[in-house]
């Protein structure tokens, strides 16, 4: 009893894979040589029906998309980027200046604080300092002062 | 290198791009999604893209398997787009199942001869209709467009291995449905 083709063996004959086994096989029998030819008929006339120009539409005109249009032009691209440079460079310039201003109101703010610590810390008030050398403000050395003079 | 200069400046010409290769990047979209108005959409869309792309075209492959290559992935996308929409859309323009039979051209066949065909038509066209998203777009790139195996690999992304794989489970799948309709 003959062995027909395999599906592989059929399909490899249809994408043209012929070894000389197929080629033998398929010129002795005549069941396998029919049906690969229905199979190869079928094939030929669903491409024939699918090219069949009167199944598409004509190609569209094609123009050209925006790339090639009037916005695109030099110096409207060139005014563009003035616009932008202007818009970015503005907030930015701008954000720099608050920056210098913040820092020096802060800077004044420390001078500020630094003389208010100062004079708060003094003793006594500048024109009286020469005297903090004559004076003794040390209460524990009274102390034993007065008890020296008791005994 | 001389293929690649060539093929750059095939893409000069833009219209005559389009002339030359819209039916078959349409018709292979059309098979593919089975609605007329997408196809047409999906095919425009296709040229639109390589309009955009045409500078970065190294002419590694041909101008044709480029463009096949960008169809391809217009119909993957297309087929992952589950929008409602679309569903709403393809239901009133799907392509009739018994259109792809009476676009075959009468030669001169007899009424049976020519009813025969038409069977056999339906029933290829019935069967790219059950495959998987993958065979069919390697089986359209084969039996419709006549291209190699290395072409549609090229065009589908996939190895040379994988093409005749998803290739002969398709031919398969539409030998069955030829033997059936007999």
């Amino acid at each position: 009893m003959i062995e027909h083709l395999s599906a592989e063996q059929i399909s490899q004959w249809i994408v043209g894979e012929r070894t000389p086994h197929l080629v033998q096989h398929v010129a002795e029998c005549a069941e396998c040589g029919t049906e690969l030819e229905q199979l190869e008929t079928a094939l030929a006339q669903f491409r024939t029906a699918m090219r069949e120009p009167a199944s598409a539409p004509a190609p569209p005109a094609w123009r050209e998309p925006a790339a090639g249009s009037s916005w695109y032009s030099w110096p409207r691209l060139v005014l563009a980027t003035a616009a932008l440079l202007v818009l970015v460079a503005f907030p930015v310039s701008w954000k720099a200046r608050e920056r210098d201003q913040a820092a020096q109101a802060a800077l004044a703010d420390s001078q500020l604080l630094e003389s208010v610590d100062s004079a708060i810390s003094q003793a006594v008030p500048e024109p009286m300092e020469p005297l903090v050398s004559l004076v003794s403000w040390n209460s524990s050395s009274t102390d034993q002062n007065q008890k020296a003079q008791r005994q | 290198m001389a293929t690649a200069i060539a093929s750059s400046h095939e893409l000069d010409d833009f219209e005559a791009v389009v002339r030359l290769h819209w039916l078959k990047v349409f018709r292979f979209v059309l098979a593919s999604v089975r609605d007329r108005h997408t196809a047409e959409s999906l095919a425009q869309d296709c040229f639109f893209r390589a309009y955009k792309a045409r500078d970065g075209f190294r002419g590694e492959a041909s101008v044709s398997t480029w463009l096949m290559q960008i169809a391809v992935n217009l119909v993957r996308d297309h087929a992952r787009d589950r929008r409602l929409q679309f569903w709403k859309r393809a239901r009133l323009t799907a392509v009739d199942v018994t259109t792809a039979g009476s676009w075959l051209p009468d030669a001169g066949a007899s009424p049976e001869a020519a009813a025969l065909m038409k069977e056999q038509v339906q029933a290829v066209w019935d069967a790219t209709a059950t495959l998987s998203e993958r065979q069919r777009t390697v089986f359209l790139l084969r039996f419709v467009e006549d291209m190699d195996l290395l072409e549609i690999a090229a065009a589908t992304g996939l190895k040379e291995g994988t093409v005749k794989i998803h290739l002969f489970r398709a031919l398969h799948a539409v030998r069955e449905r030829i033997k059936g309709a007999k």
